[in-house]
């Protein structure tokens, strides 16, 4: 593939805003812009046999990845825009926000599972990254030691909601959440000696 | 046999296959009802998950890309319905996303919550599958009526292209 470089990204990119201005493609599409030398930094550790989950906005990310400018514009002309895939390039990606993060959790567990010499790179923006399906994904694979990497993309803004103004910039710390700890003496349904027992199940202690 | 001896059988046929992987709360520690249909597979195939449902459908479509079936276990339908946004918006349509480049398969099971000796409430015993079949055109969702159905059904499961929702009834545990 020839090197994708800043002037290229953006010159593809207004190629697909002047088609979509002249109502060539009837489909939603999220521009990138703004965050070329960003993305060229980061895509310099990413390799062929790596994973790319991202977002709705993704055409940066495809190029980078090495998908050619020819079917790129074809499936964006597709009205395919906003769920670009490609098997061959290793790229996935979700119209719904944080949608991908999951996936990209399991398809780096089977590469440990697997003992494969490839890794994942999660992109998504800033509000996903304040869900709790980026907190669960983060905290479940580093603790898991998955090889995934997760970049933020921060521009501020969801749609045109201010991520940081909804979510409120006030510290709160940690002082309004109270935790104890105990030994719980009952099984997770009923007693020991359920009195309800009924089938192998139950008197396993199962329930 | 009995459904729940269908069920163990049912469990080995899927274990057996190369490409499978278990995964949900209780396929490892006990607590549900179906670990006891899981403790004869090996360990190394069972991966037991922190309650995080709608993020486990997703690390399952993950597995699926890669290649595994993974077999993703949630007790009730009551917590199946907290992955929905996994199963309807992204199972259900990724090969449709992708063009048909990608077609990952997921068995889910789960069940609809017992209701005899003990009722569990509002919140354990539904029954969503009618409601799950309107929101899916791709997955394919199958209730387990009788033992006899329960071994083809997982077999059907495993060798369609498609992914299945398989609902198990905890109340016909003991019939056949």
């Amino acid at each position: 593939m020839d090197k994708m470089d800043k002037q290229r990204l953006i010159d593809y990119e207004d190629s697909i805003v002047a088609a979509f201005n002249r109502r060539e493609i009837a489909s939603p599409i999220h521009f990138s812009g703004g965050n070329e030398e960003q993305l060229i930094g980061i895509f310099r550790q990413i390799r062929p046999q790596d994973w790319v989950f991202a977002t709705y906005r993704s055409h940066y990310h495809a190029l980078l990845k090495g998908v050619p400018e020819e079917w790129l514009t074809e499936w964006i002309r597709d009205n395919k825009s906003i769920h670009l895939m490609s098997k061959e390039y290793r790229i996935v990606t979700s119209a719904i926000v944080g949608g991908h993060l999951p996936q990209a959790v399991g398809m780096a567990m089977a590469i440990k599972l697997k003992g494969l010499d490839e890794r994942v790179w999660a992109f998504c923006g800033d509000m996903a990254a304040e869900t709790g399906t980026f907190h669960e994904c983060h905290k479940y694979a580093t603790r898991q030691g998955l090889p995934v990497t997760f970049v933020v993309e921060d521009n501020g803004v969801s749609t045109n909601t201010p991520t940081q103004d909804t979510w409120g910039r006030q510290c709160a710390g940690s002082d309004n959440v109270v935790r104890y700890s105990y030994q719980r003496v009952h099984p997770h349904y009923g007693t020991k000696e359920n009195p309800w027992n009924r089938g192998e199940e139950r008197k396993a202690g199962a329930f | 046999m009995t459904y729940r001896e269908e069920l163990f059988r049912a469990m080995d046929v899927l274990a057996q296959d190369d490409r499978t992987l278990f995964l949900g709360q209780c396929v490892v520690n006990s607590g549900t009802f179906m670990y006891h249909t899981l403790k004869n597979i090996p360990l190394t195939k069972r991966i037991e998950m922190p309650v995080i449902e709608d993020t486990q459908m997703g690390i399952s479509i993950g597995l699926a890309l890669a290649g595994y079936v993974p077999v993703s276990v949630y007790p009730r339908m009551d917590f199946l319905i907290c992955a929905t946004n996994q199963l309807a918006n992204h199972l259900d349509k990724i090969a449709e996303m992708s063009s048909g480049q990608f077609n990952p398969k997921v068995i889910v099971r789960s069940a609809v919550g017992s209701t005899n000796p003990l009722f569990p409430g509002p919140q354990h015993c539904n029954d969503y599958c009618d409601s799950l079949r309107s929101s899916l055109r791709n997955v394919d969702v199958v209730q387990l009526r009788e033992a006899a159905q329960i071994v083809p059904a997982y077999r059907q499961a495993l060798d369609s292209p498609r992914s299945t929702v398989v609902i198990e009834y905890p109340d016909l545990y003991d019939s056949s």
